[in-house]
């Protein structure tokens, strides 16, 4: 298995612990640059900007962060940021305020500067929340809210705004619905169905994962439905048919083994004839898997670590995803769809990971590594990016040039034989060095 | 703070294997052309090369099972050469400490295989073992190509002590057998030595003699101009450094006087790069010419810690060579001469650095995927790093070059008949001399 050793990262100060899902990677700003976006468990929400090892902007919020989120909640085409603590509420943070306002005017004045401090909204939400995903699940064209539960539950929100109202706090989240798990729900994530529309996806233990359906863009009357369970309809009856529970076959030890999943990862250009989005499973016994939405399995990789967050993250520039999972000792692998595997070691336990494009430095966003030590420090790695995932010579790389040949067979040198066209390409590089050796 | 160099590594990382326990300054070898023995402290010692599998290559670091090293033993240094024709073999050495409780005993071990058919692999030659017992503590586990007196040449064993001595290991024919041979008789610039020496190098040069530079514990240097026909010591320097010397490099380089820029490509300058442990690394220019009475300092190589090791050789295929420092501080440093005619010329210029996340220790470049690109290997305190040189641009300069390479030949085709194009072909060197004013 190749390993590598990343050596270029900068440390951010964190004095706190969080919940795993309390750190994302996004624009929470909207000045098309990533930060990182960090929740503690005493409440405060803390977003680190470039190299800048102290956070650019703190907030406080009430209660215990278990989930962080950025993204267009609103449909206003524009990022929030949204914190949600496990006494469940949900905080809503307008950053791109704070940032506009930074750097327009250097002499605010502190009572602005206080105000600005408060979230853009609050509402209480049901309590014991564990992961938010913020997306488009129904193929709307519209983001929604998703909140998994302590409780194998998992809730869909909608923002929701009078049109005609410019109060910000007049809008609220409105419940969608409800569903109700086996087993509990590790992650939340939305991966194009063998259609081409977005389908909500969640891990259950032992490798499984759960579709979700979301009932009412069937019965296309949302308007109508803004209680949860209010329907009417049998709760076994409805959970039969809005839960379709899959189970991956293969070398599970333990069907409770934690598990998490990702969804969405890209296909790169390659990928256009197939609607099929691919998604990939890690459990905490060390399973990797990787599959399409047709249920067909990529590749699955076991390996000794206990694997307990999973990312995707491009680290090759090539437009496909590769997947990122990273074990509790700091053992890190990214996977091609190939299934080529490279591995690199974070020397310390893993807090909570994550990885992403984040703009660390020169001003522009770069593949990064995210992980949350021990020892009151986040480690990014930044340009983690590889030229290619599986080691290659140079015969090869120059096997792709159609020039190669040609020019080869000009010289009369058989483009079969090894040893002489290594000592071709050897003479060429170092050749006007060789005689100056004596030695 | 060091400044950054003025250009980026053009090196990335292809592999990293994590050894078990740490390595020393002695602890790498090239065994072969496309292998590396690396010893660890704990009395391992690790193979290293790519492996050639169904079009794909594979890093392979394979423990190496040497016999007649006890559990208990450290290995201090190891070597590994190929015999010099006409006979056929490799030939490995390796120094250790046995610290059986009461008394620590350090021994010599040297492998090789007679058998024909076996000379050259590695499995076969660790179970073939000569084990010398030493009455010194070993340093340095040198190997130079001696001069017999029947007119051959014979590759031989030198083996600094904390005695004082260097000693001498020379293949007995007859017995099928390396023993100790007193090294006055052929090394008379060794004898009397000042301290214990720490590091050896000897380079041959052109008429019939050889340069020999030694650094010492106590940081004295001493480099000899020996004449091998005899041999007797044509002239010596000394030099003492305030700290012990870590490396002592000789290598060749192209003259460069002020106010020449049609310098010719033969005309050679022997060069003496000593590295120390608190001191700034230095070149002596020109050693024939002017002793060690022009010293060069490589500005800001005291910066990092001590200079553990380093390397003379032409990384950006242009055929002048460049230095390669490796620090206890973490950082390869990069240094090239300055060519531009003025006040700086001959000054070193650092180039680029390069972070690792321990310690370097030894520094090989050699051909590990055969593909006449070389690598650089890079023995830190964990493990072994290989770093490969951007695959892309070099292909782009091997068809770039090969592109030269024809245009030249079909304007020697139209001036010169045919028979002159064959021996062009056959002597890439005077191509490239021929291309390079040009450039």
């Amino acid at each position: 298995m190749r390993s590598l050793s990343y050596v270029q990262r900068v440390s951010l100060d964190f004095t706190g612990t969080l919940f795993p899902h309390a750190i994302c990677i996004g624009d929470a700003d909207n000045d098309s640059l990533n930060e990182i976006i960090v929740g503690d468990t005493s409440g405060k929400l803390h977003v680190y900007k470039n190299d800048d090892s102290k956070p650019c902007i703190t907030r406080t919020c009430t209660g215990m962060l278990t989930c962080v989120g950025v993204g267009d909640i609103c449909n206003k085409g524009r990022n929030f940021v949204v914190a949600v603590g496990a006494e469940g509420w949900f905080h809503l943070f307008d950053l791109s305020v704070v940032a506009g306002a930074r750097s327009d005017s250097s002499n605010q004045q502190e009572s602005l500067f206080s105000d600005d401090q408060k979230p853009y909204f609050t509402q209480h939400i049901p309590a014991n929340t564990k992961v938010i995903l913020i997306s488009d699940i129904d193929g709307d064209g519209l983001s929604e809210l998703v909140v998994g539960y302590t409780d194998r539950v998992v809730r869909a929100f909608r923002w929701d705004e009078p049109n005609d109202s410019s109060d910000p706090s007049s809008g609220q989240l409105v419940p969608l619905k409800k569903w109700l798990l086996e087993g509990q729900v590790d992650s939340l994530s939305v991966n194009p169905g063998p259609d081409g529309l977005p389908e909500l996806m969640v891990s259950q233990p032992g490798c499984g994962y759960a579709i979700l359906e979301c009932t009412w863009t069937q019965q296309g009357s949302s308007e109508e439905e803004p209680g949860d369970e209010a329907p009417p309809t049998p709760g076994s009856e409805g959970h039969s048919r809005d839960v379709v529970l899959h189970l991956t076959t293969g070398r599970i030890h333990n069907k409770n083994v934690s598990t998490h999943l990702i969804g969405s990862i890209s296909r790169g250009s390659k990928g256009d004839s197939t609607k099929c989005g691919l998604f990939a499973l890690c459990t905490l016994d060390g399973t990797l898997k990787l599959l399409d939405s047709s249920e067909q399995l990529m590749w699955s990789v076991q390996v000794d670590h206990q694997l307990f967050a999973l990312q995707k993250l491009d680290v090759t520039g090539d437009g496909r995803e590769e997947v990122v999972a990273c074990a509790w000792d700091g053992q890190t692998y990214i996977i091609d769809h190939n299934r080529m595997v490279v591995r690199f070691q974070f020397d310390e336990n893993v807090n909570a990971f994550c990885a992403g494009q984040y703009a660390c430095k020169d001003g522009k966003n770069s593949p990064c590594l995210v992980y949350v030590s021990f020892n009151q420090k986040i480690y990014v790695y930044w340009r983690v990016e590889l030229e290619r995932m599986e080691p290659t010579h140079l015969l090869r790389v120059l096997d792709e040039r159609p020039e190669f040949k040609a020019q080869l067979e000009q010289l009369g040198v058989d483009a079969g034989d090894t040893m002489a066209v290594r000592g071709l390409v050897g003479e060429l590089l170092y050749g006007h060095a060789l005689k100056n050796i004596c030695k | 703070m060091l400044c950054e160099g003025k250009e980026s590594c053009p090196f990335v990382e292809d592999s990293f294997s994590r050894f078990l326990s740490q390595s020393n300054i002695y602890g790498l070898c090239q065994a072969g052309e496309q292998e590396l023995l690396a010893a660890s402290l704990k009395g391992r010692v690790v193979s290293f090369r790519y492996q050639d599998l169904q079009q794909k290559i594979r890093p392979v670091a394979k423990e190496v099972q040497f016999t007649y090293i006890p559990v208990d033993a450290e290995i201090v240094s190891i070597d590994a050469f190929n015999k010099s024709p006409p006979n056929r073999g490799l030939v490995v050495g390796i120094t250790f400490i046995k610290d059986s409780g009461d008394k620590a005993t350090p021994f010599l071990n040297i492998y090789c295989d007679y058998e024909p058919g076996s000379e050259f692999n590695l499995e076969s030659i660790a179970q073939s073992c000569l084990n010398l017992e030493l009455q010194f503590t070993p340093f340095q586990l040198y190997h130079t190509e001696v001069q017999c007196e029947d007119g051959g040449s014979e590759t031989v064993f030198l083996l600094s002590g904390h005695d004082q001595r260097i000693h001498l290991y020379k293949e007995n024919a007859s017995l099928h057998q390396f023993e100790e041979q007193p090294v006055e008789k052929l090394f008379p610039e060794l004898q009397d030595l000042p301290s214990n020496v720490l590091w050896l190098d000897v380079l041959r040069i052109p008429g019939g003699r050889r340069l020999s530079a030694f650094g010492c514990q106590n940081g004295c240097v001493e480099l000899s101009l020996v004449d091998y026909t005899g041999p007797e010591v044509v002239q010596s320097w000394r030099v003492q450094q305030d700290s012990p010397i870590s490396t002592v490099l000789l290598f060749p380089l192209t003259r460069t006087g002020p106010g020449d820029p049609h310098q010719r490509a033969d005309d050679i300058g022997y060069n003496l790069l000593v590295t120390s442990t608190i001191e700034m690394a230095v070149v002596y220019r020109d050693v024939q010419e002017y002793g060690v009475s022009s010293p060069v300092c490589l500005s800001e190589s005291d910066k990092c810690d001590a200079v553990l090791c380093a390397l003379v050789t032409d990384l950006d295929f242009d055929g002048q060579k460049e230095l390669l420092l490796g620090t206890y501080g973490q950082e390869l440093l990069c240094y090239k001469v300055k060519t531009s005619v003025g006040e700086e010329a001959g000054q070193f210029q650092l180039l680029w650095r390069r972070s690792f996340k321990s310690p370097l220790l030894s520094i090989i470049y050699l051909d590990l995927t055969g593909d006449g690109l070389r690598e650089l290997a890079v023995l830190t305190l964990k493990g072994l790093h290989i770093l490969q040189h951007s695959l892309s641009s070099t292909a782009d300069l091997v068809l770039q070059r090969l592109a030269d390479r024809l245009s030249k030949q079909t304007v020697g085709l139209e001036v010169q008949p045919n028979p002159e194009l064959d021996t062009e072909e056959r002597d890439p060197l005077s191509t490239d001399e021929q291309r390079s004013p040009s450039n």
